[in-house]
């Protein structure tokens, strides 16, 4: 077990007539270098599971795990383990403070005391990481950025801290398609060429899907399934029972196959889709 | 993560006294206040202590939050005690050591004060525990109507103050969230000198504040698209209705205040 929890049980405000219980009994364990999707209808618990990951939230009851460690059981500072795991929080662009995108970028990495030569190299770093040009856009007001591109700067804001693990919190929110799409391909980067490991969490599947190797399902606090991504992708009516769809080329692709055609299910992107009906089509004429 | 922050002290409920018209509860509150102070005896208190005992009960308020709501007077209270101990004289001396005397007069004062001061701040906590924030302003905004007359803007004065309660637990939510989002990059709120934890909040009220202009803008905009205008007249969606167990309730208490004056308690 690289990170995980055991039987981790989060109430909000306990001992009040408010008291909700938003995580009951969680317990699972993922391995570094997996690239896990965390799954699960609004409400479901998702953002407050994520926040215990580094410690911003401590357990009612229960234990997280990280690296062969109890987080929060130490009494030492949790920097050490916010350095290694990075969250980029919902909307990271709405946590914007500093005058210029190289400031903002380069809040982390100010916050452990470094020198300033060590800062500029890790703002240097993390923004080439992202694909932006740091030389062009460090002065910029962060303001004055595209959507697409102020996403890439929140991501760069943490990226500087160098986390081995990198979470996000629902990353595709208001982004247009190529904005995605160029999303996904940086974060497939980052876990095949990077080794990082990566969680990201949604309340909708899409191509994020083709991307990951395990899955883990929350509903109403609890986790109802976990495992390696094909065996949760094959049951589409446990998906179904708890309030989540596939990703829609893969419920074309199940209904084609309930209408008598002999297709995968297994497909996730749009690319995969069409190349899958190409194959029928010539094994079928040939 | 809205479930996580409440406004004011409202308890949420289904009692009957939950389910009185704001108006008259700020009525009533106000005729047990009269009373509170034409009360001259220990009796009437005791009375009265025990009417508000059985309201929260009738609430379902535990106690634990009365004693809560109470914990703010405590020192009021042994401040008035000893004033009222030391410094009133009269009646028999109850106890002497060098120049400090008790006397039975300053006692029996100084536990009238009190016990009056306490059963008010029980009364107004009763109404506060029960009353949602936005139904207590409307409750509010009713009697500010006639200060019409003299040039305020009075309907516009409850909208802000609606406005601003609407907005207290989001701002709050947020500002929560952004403390956890520059948490996770590092931040640190708690150590160092004044002036560094001042200048650490930066990270925290820059954004805060650009979120809550952007709200603003939104709101503005969405309140105008519905046809707000600033001095038209306007009706509420919740028909804001006295039914009969209001008045019920009035009259009991000022049964309460006649007799109380009648048998001069």
């Amino acid at each position: 077990m690289f990170i995980g929890t055991e039987k981790l049980t989060h109430t909000y405000m306990p001992g009040t007539p408010f008291a909700t219980e938003a995580l009951k009994n969680v317990s699972f364990s993922i391995e570094k270098g997996d690239f896990v999707l965390l799954l699960g209808p609004s409400g479901s618990g998702k953002s407050t599971l994520i926040q215990h990951l580094n410690g911003l939230l401590k357990p009612t009851s229960g234990k997280v795990h990280f690296d062969r460690e109890v987080i929060g059981k130490e009494k030492r500072s949790l920097l050490h383990l916010r350095r290694r795991i990075g969250i980029v929080f919902q909307m990271p662009e709405e946590q914007f403070f500093s005058e210029t995108v190289y400031d903002e970028v380069a809040f982390a990495p100010r916050n452990l005391n470094l020198a300033e030569n060590q800062v500029d190299q890790k703002v240097k770093d993390a923004l080439n990481r992202v694909g932006l040009a740091a030389e062009e856009l460090a002065g910029r007001h962060p303001f004055q950025l595209s959507a697409g591109q102020k996403r890439l700067v929140a991501i760069a804001a943490v990226l500087s801290l160098e986390p081995e693990v990198l979470i996000f919190d629902e990353p595709t929110a208001g982004l247009d398609a190529a904005g995605k799409k160029n999303l996904f391909n940086m974060l497939e980067y980052f876990n095949r060429q990077e080794s990082l490991t990566i969680i990201i969490s949604t309340h909708h599947l899409d191509e994020a899907a083709a991307l990951v190797n395990r899955v883990l399902v929350l509903e109403g606090g609890r986790l109802i399934m976990q495992g390696a991504a094909e065996e949760i992708f094959s049951k589409r009516q446990e998906l179904y029972d708890a309030g989540l769809a596939l990703p829609p080329v893969t419920e074309i692709m199940h209904e084609l196959r309930q209408k008598g055609l002999p297709v995968s299910t297994a497909i996730f992107t749009l690319d995969e889709a069409r190349q899958e009906i190409i194959n029928l089509k010539r094994r079928r004429y040939r | 993560m809205s479930r996580s922050i409440t406004l004011g002290q409202y308890l949420p409920g289904e009692s009957l006294i939950h389910r009185l018209n704001p108006r008259l509860k700020i009525l009533d509150l106000v005729v047990i206040l009269v009373l509170l102070f034409t009360l001259q005896s220990f009796t009437g208190l005791a009375v009265l202590l025990g009417v508000v005992l059985v309201l929260f009960a009738l609430a379902g308020v535990p106690f634990r939050y009365v004693l809560r709501g109470l914990r703010p007077i405590f020192f009021i209270v042994l401040f008035a005690l000893v004033i009222y101990f030391f410094f009133t004289g009269g009646g028999v001396v109850l106890f002497r050591l060098g120049f400090i005397t008790i006397e039975s007069e300053g006692v029996r004062q100084g536990l009238f004060v009190v016990g009056r001061l306490v059963i008010l701040i029980m009364f107004s906590l009763l109404l506060t525990l029960t009353t949602t924030p936005l139904s207590l302003t409307s409750g509010m905004g009713f009697y500010l109507k006639p200060f019409r007359y003299v040039g305020l803007p009075t309907e516009e004065v409850a909208m802000i103050m609606a406005v601003a309660l609407r907005f207290i637990p989001t701002l709050m939510e947020e500002s929560q969230r952004l403390m956890r989002a520059q948490l996770a990059r590092g931040a640190d709120f708690e150590s160092g000198s004044f002036f560094h934890r001042a200048k650490n909040l930066v990270p925290l009220i820059v954004p805060l504040f650009v979120s809550a202009f952007r709200r603003a803008d939104e709101l503005a905009l969405a309140m105008e698209a519905r046809g707000y205008r600033i001095g038209a007249k306007r009706s509420s969606l919740y028909e804001d209705v006295i039914k009969p167990r209001d008045w019920a309730a009035l009259a009991l208490i000022l049964t309460l205040l006649g007799t109380a004056v009648l048998l001069g308690l």
